[in-house]
C-alpha cells in the first residue's frame, strides 16, 4: 500500500491547495491576510486586529509605514483594483476598542539577551523576548530609540505604538552607548545586532548555519544593515527573537530560513467585477466602508480542483482531506474497530478524471480513488450493494445478451458498440451496424461489454477475465480494428487493451459522404461530450463534423478550463451516493437551456432521467427518437439487449431464435419506474413469485387476498405483493433490502 | 401498506404473532421482532420498515 505514502508525498510537494495566496507570500510578516479578511468581513476589528497585532508585533507603526508589496501580488489587479490592505490596517487600528497587548504571565528566564540597536528591528526582537520573560538590555548609540523608521514617520505614533506594546514589559534600555565590539558582550547569553543601515556590524558575517545566524556563537544580526527595508527589518526582528529562543534552549543556530512563495495563481477572469471602495471623507474608511472593501476580497487559494470536480465541490473536502479521510479508511491503524469514514466516499468518484485536468500539477485523484477501492475490495470492507448491480448487469451483457456475427469473407473492422448502446434502444445498435455493413462491406459485430463496471468496483480479477476475453475473441476473428462508438469504452481500450487497434464510429462517419443524415433539426442542440472523451479530441472533433455535415445546428456547453464532468453516471457512483448522482447531473441539466445531443448512451439517459430534453447523436443521425424520449428503466434496459440480440440473429445469422418463456407481469407505470429507481428488475419480481408458488412460500392478506413473499438472489432479498391472474400476475409492490435473514441464510444452506 | 395488517400463512393457515428474528449485513449481526408464522417461521417485512429503518440501518452499516 505505498501508494497512499506515494500520494501524499505527491500533494506534500507539488498541491497548491494550502498554500498561501500570493499577498501573503509577498508580505514581509507573512500575515494570514485570509484570516483577517474573514473577520473584517464580519465587522471583527477587535479579533482582526488581534491577528494583525500578534503577527507583526507593532501593529500601529505598521499600518502606517508599510510599504505594502501585497498590494502588487493581489489578483484582483487583474479584475479591477488590488484590494487596500493598507487602508484596511488602518480601519482595524481606528475601530479595534480592545488594542493593548496581551499580559502573559509567565516565570522569569535567567538567560539574559543583548540587542544592539534600538531601532525597529531591535525593538522587535526585544519584545517576543520580553513576552517570553528572557532578561533583555538594548543598546542603542543615539539618545533615544527608534532608529531610522521613527525618522521617516510621525514620531510621536511611533513612540505610542511602543510605549502600548511594551507596556507590561520590563528591560533595561542604555542609551547613548555604543557598542564597539562583541566582546563587550561577553556577559550575555545571546546577542542581536542589528545596528541599522550605517553601521559597520561589529564586523561579524553570516555563518550560513541557519537564519540571522552570524559565526559568533549566540550572535545573531539582522534588520537594515543585511539591505532590509523597514518593515522586512522588524519582521527580522520577530524571526530573529526565535532563533534566538532555539540557541537558548538548544545550543544550536539552526533555525530555517522562511520560505515565501506563492506557486499558484488564482483566475480573475472569473471574479465579478467590484468596485474599488474610496473613503467618503478621503482620508479613511467608516466601519462600514472598511467592511466593504474587506468584501472585496476573493480570499483567494488554488482551489481548481475543488471547482470542477463535483465530489470535492458537493461535499466540500479539501484534496488533503480526501487523503486523509482515504488514509484513515485504509489504514484504521490501532482502532478497535475499522475507521472506515471514507468507504462511500470512495465509491462515489465518477472517475471523469476533470481533476487530473484541471489541477496545474495534474493531480490524479481519480487515479486515487481507483487504488483505494481495489484496496478495499482486497480487505473485503467495501459493501458489496455498491456494485452489486452493476456486476450482475455486466455479467447479463457478457452472458445471456453476448453475441458475435462474423460475415463470410474477408474482413478487417469489428463493430464493438459496448453494452449499454443497445440496452437505451436496440436500433442504435442494428442501424448502426446496417450501415458499417453497407459502408464496410464485411464487418463483423460483438456485442459484450469492456470490463469497465469492474474496474469501477475494484473488481481486478473480473475485470482482467473481461478484458481477456475480449483479447481473446481478437484473437479468434482475425485481430480486426474495433470500432468503438462508446467513449468509456474507448478509455477502456486504450487503458487496459493497448494491443487492439481502435476507431471511433463518429470518424468513420466525419470522414464518409454517405454518412446517415436524417435529421431535421433547426433549434441549435447542445454538444455534451462524454467525460471519457477527454482522453479524445478526434472523436469530439469528429462528433461536431458529423453534426455539421448533417446540417444540425449545436452549440458548445462553455466549462470551467476545457474540463468535461461527468453527467453522474461515471464510477457507478449512484447506489453508494444517490443524492449526490442526482445533484450531478440536476447541475449538469442546467448548465444549458438547449436539449442536449450526447454521444454516449448513458450520458443521454442520465438526462433522460431528469427529464432534460436530450437525444443520442444517432437518433438524429438515423431518425429514431426525439429528444423528449424517457429513460428505459432497467427492465427495459435488459429487454433491449435481448431484443437486440434476437433481431442480429435474425437478420445476419438466419436463425429464428425461440422466445423465451417468461411470466407475465402486470404492473403499474408508476410502480415500473420506482422499480426501476430502486434498481429492481422485473424478472427478480417473477423469480420471487415462482418461489412463493411453487414452494407455497407466501403470506396472504385476507382483507383484499393479496400474497406476499420474498427471496433472496444473490446478496438482495426480493420482495413482492401480487395476485394472480388469469395468464399471469398482477404485482402491487416491489421492494427489495441488502441485509439477510439469517434464518434465510441457513435455509438456503 | 398499514403496518399493522392482519396476514396468515397461506400454507399454515394461521396468523402471524411477533417472532423475535434475526438478521446479517456486512458481518454485523443483529434481530427485531417481526410478524412470523408461529408453525413455519416464515416471516413478513412491511415496506414501509424497508424503506425507513432498514435502509437506515444499512447505510449505518455501510459507513461504519
Amino acid at each position: 500500500m505505498a501508494y497512499l505514502e506515494d500520494f501524499e508525498k505527491l500533494l506534500k510537494e507539488r498541491c497548491h491547495q494550502n498554500e498561501v495566496p500570493g499577498c501573503t507570500a509577498a508580505c514581509p510578516f507573512r500575515l494570514n491576510i485570509k484570516d483577517i479578511i474573514a473577520k473584517l468581513k464580519k465587522g471583527r476589528f477587535n479579533a482582526a486586529h488581534r491577528v494583525f497585532q500578534n503577527t507583526v508585533g507593532f501593529p500601529a507603526i505598521v499600518a502606517a509605514a508599510c510599504d505594502r508589496p501585497c498590494r502588487e501580488k493581489c489578483m484582483r489587479n487583474a479584475a479591477d483594483a488590488a484590494v487596500d490592505l493598507h487602508a484596511l490596517e488602518q480601519a482595524m487600528c481606528r475601530y479595534a476598542t480592545r488594542k493593548d497587548p496581551n499580559a502573559y504571565n509567565l516565570p522569569a528566564r535567567a538567560e539574559r539577551v543583548a540587542v544592539v540597536g534600538a531601532g525597529i528591528s531591535g525593538l522587535a526582537c526585544a519584545l517576543l523576548l520580553c513576552n517570553k520573560k528572557y532578561q533583555v538590555t538594548v543598546f542603542e548609540k543615539s539618545d533615544h530609540i527608534g532608529g531610522s523608521l521613527r525618522d521617516a514617520m510621525d514620531a510621536q505614533l511611533f513612540d505610542e505604538d511602543v510605549q502600548r506594546q511594551f507596556q507590561y514589559e520590563k528591560y533595561e534600555c542604555v542609551l547613548s552607548h555604543e557598542v564597539r565590539s562583541i566582546e563587550e558582550l561577553a556577559a550575555f547569553d545571546a546577542v542581536y545586532v542589528a545596528t541599522g543601515a550605517q553601521a559597520d556590524g561589529l564586523g561579524l558575517a553570516a555563518s550560513g548555519t541557519g537564519a540571522f545566524a552570524t559565526d559568533v556563537p549566540g550572535v545573531f544580526f539582522g534588520g537594515s544593515m543585511r539591505g532590509r527595508t523597514h518593515m522586512q527589518a522588524l519582521s527580522d526582528g520577530l524571526l530573529a527573537s526565535r532563533a534566538i529562543e532555539r540557541y537558548l534552549k538548544t545550543g544550536l543556530m539552526n533555525q530555517p530560513e522562511e520560505e515565501a512563495d506563492a506557486r499558484f495563481a488564482a483566475d480573475p477572469s472569473r471574479y465579478q467585477k467590484k468596485e474599488p471602495v474610496l473613503a467618503a471623507n478621503g482620508r479613511y474608511y467608516t466601519e462600514e466602508e472598511a467592511v466593504r472593501e474587506a468584501e472585496r476580497c476573493e480570499l483567494c487559494s488554488c482551489d481548481a480542483c475543488m471547482r470542477a470536480c463535483d465530489l470535492m465541490r458537493h461535499f466540500d473536502k479539501t484534496p488533503r482531506r480526501i487523503y486523509e479521510e482515504v488514509y484513515v479508511t485504509i489504514r484504521p491503524g490501532t482502532l478497535s474497530r475499522d475507521g472506515t469514514m471514507a468507504t462511500r466516499l470512495i465509491s462515489t468518484c465518477n472517475r471523469c478524471g476533470v481533476c487530473r485536468s484541471v489541477c496545474p500539477e495534474h493531480i490524479d485523484f481519480g487515479a486515487f480513488f481507483e487504488k483505494s477501492m481495489e484496496e478495499m475490495k482486497k480487505k473485503g470492507a467495501m459493501p458489496w450493494a455498491f456494485h452489486d448491480f452493476w456486476l450482475r448487469d455486466m455479467a447479463f451483457s457478457n452472458g445471456e445478451a453476448a453475441c458475435t456475427v462474423l460475415p463470410p469473407g474477408k474482413t478487417e473492422y469489428l463493430f464493438f458498440p459496448g453494452c449499454q448502446l443497445g440496452a437505451s434502444d436496440p436500433a442504435y445498435v442494428s442501424r448502426t451496424y446496417a450501415w458499417l455493413r453497407e459502408e464496410l462491406p464485411g464487418t463483423a459485430l460483438h456485442l459484450s461489454c469492456c470490463g469497465i463496471p469492474a474496474q469501477w468496483a475494484g473488481e481486478q480479477e473480473l475485470h482482467k477475465a473481461v478484458t481477456d476475453g475480449i483479447t481473446a475473441t481478437w484473437e479468434r476473428l482475425g485481430r480486426l480494428v474495433f470500432i468503438l462508438s462508446c467513449p468509456t469504452c474507448m478509455r477502456s481500450f486504450d487503458r487496459y487493451l493497448p494491443g487492439i487497434r481502435w476507431i471511433s464510429l463518429y470518424e468513420l462517419m466525419a470522414e464518409r459522404p454517405s454518412a446517415p443524415a436524417l435529421a431535421a433539426c433547426r433549434e441549435p442542440l447542445a454538444v455534451f461530450d462524454a467525460c471519457a472523451a477527454a482522453d479524445h479530441p478526434q472523436v469530439r472533433t469528429a462528433v461536431r463534423q458529423v453534426l455539421q455535415k448533417a446540417g444540425i445546428p449545436y452549440e458548445e456547453i462553455p466549462h470551467e478550463d476545457g474540463s468535461l464532468p461527468c453527467c453522474s453516471f461515471g464510477g457507478h457512483a449512484g447506489i453508494a451516493a444517490q443524492r449526490y448522482s442526482e445533484r450531478v447531473i440536476e447541475r449538469r441539466a442546467a448548465e444549458t437551456d438547449r436539449p442536449i445531443v450526447a454521444y454516449c448512451a448513458n450520458c443521454r439517459d442520465s438526462f433522460a432521467s431528469k427529464e432534460k430534453e436530450a437525444v443520442h447523436i444517432l437518433d438524429l443521425l438515423f431518425g429514431l427518437n426525439a429528444g423528449k424520449r424517457p429513460a428505459p428503466t432497467v427492465t427495459e434496459r435488459r429487454k433491449n439487449r435481448i431484443r437486440l440480440k434476437r433481431e442480429l440473429a435474425r437478420v445476419y445469422l438466419g436463425e429464428e431464435p425461440q422466445e423465451e418463456e417468461t411470466m407475465k407481469l402486470y404492473i403499474s407505470e408508476e410502480l415500473k419506474q420506482r422499480m426501476s429507481a430502486d434498481l429492481i428488475l422485473e424478472s427478480d419480481v417473477a423469480e420471487v413469485i415462482r418461489r412463493c408458488e411453487e414452494e407455497d412460500r407466501k403470506l396472504m392478506d385476507p382483507q383484499n387476498g393479496h400474497f406476499i413473499g420474498h427471496k433472496k438472489i444473490m446478496n438482495m432479498t426480493y420482495w413482492t405483493e401480487y395476485l394472480p391472474k388469469e395468464d399471469g400476475f398482477e404485482v402491487f409492490a416491489a421492494y427489495a433490502h441488502r441485509m439477510s435473514l439469517e434464518a434465510e441464510d441457513t435455509k438456503n444452506g | 401498506m398499514a403496518e399493522d395488517r392482519k396476514l396468515i400463512c397461506h400454507r399454515c393457515g394461521v396468523e402471524l404473532v411477533p417472532v423475535k428474528t434475526f438478521f446479517n449485513y456486512l458481518g454485523h449481526n443483529f434481530n427485531t421482532e417481526l410478524p412470523a408464522c408461529p408453525k413455519c417461521g416464515e416471516v413478513f417485512i412491511p415496506e414501509s420498515l424497508v424503506r425507513g429503518r432498514m435502509t437506515a440501518v444499512e447505510q449505518e452499516l455501510e459507513d461504519k
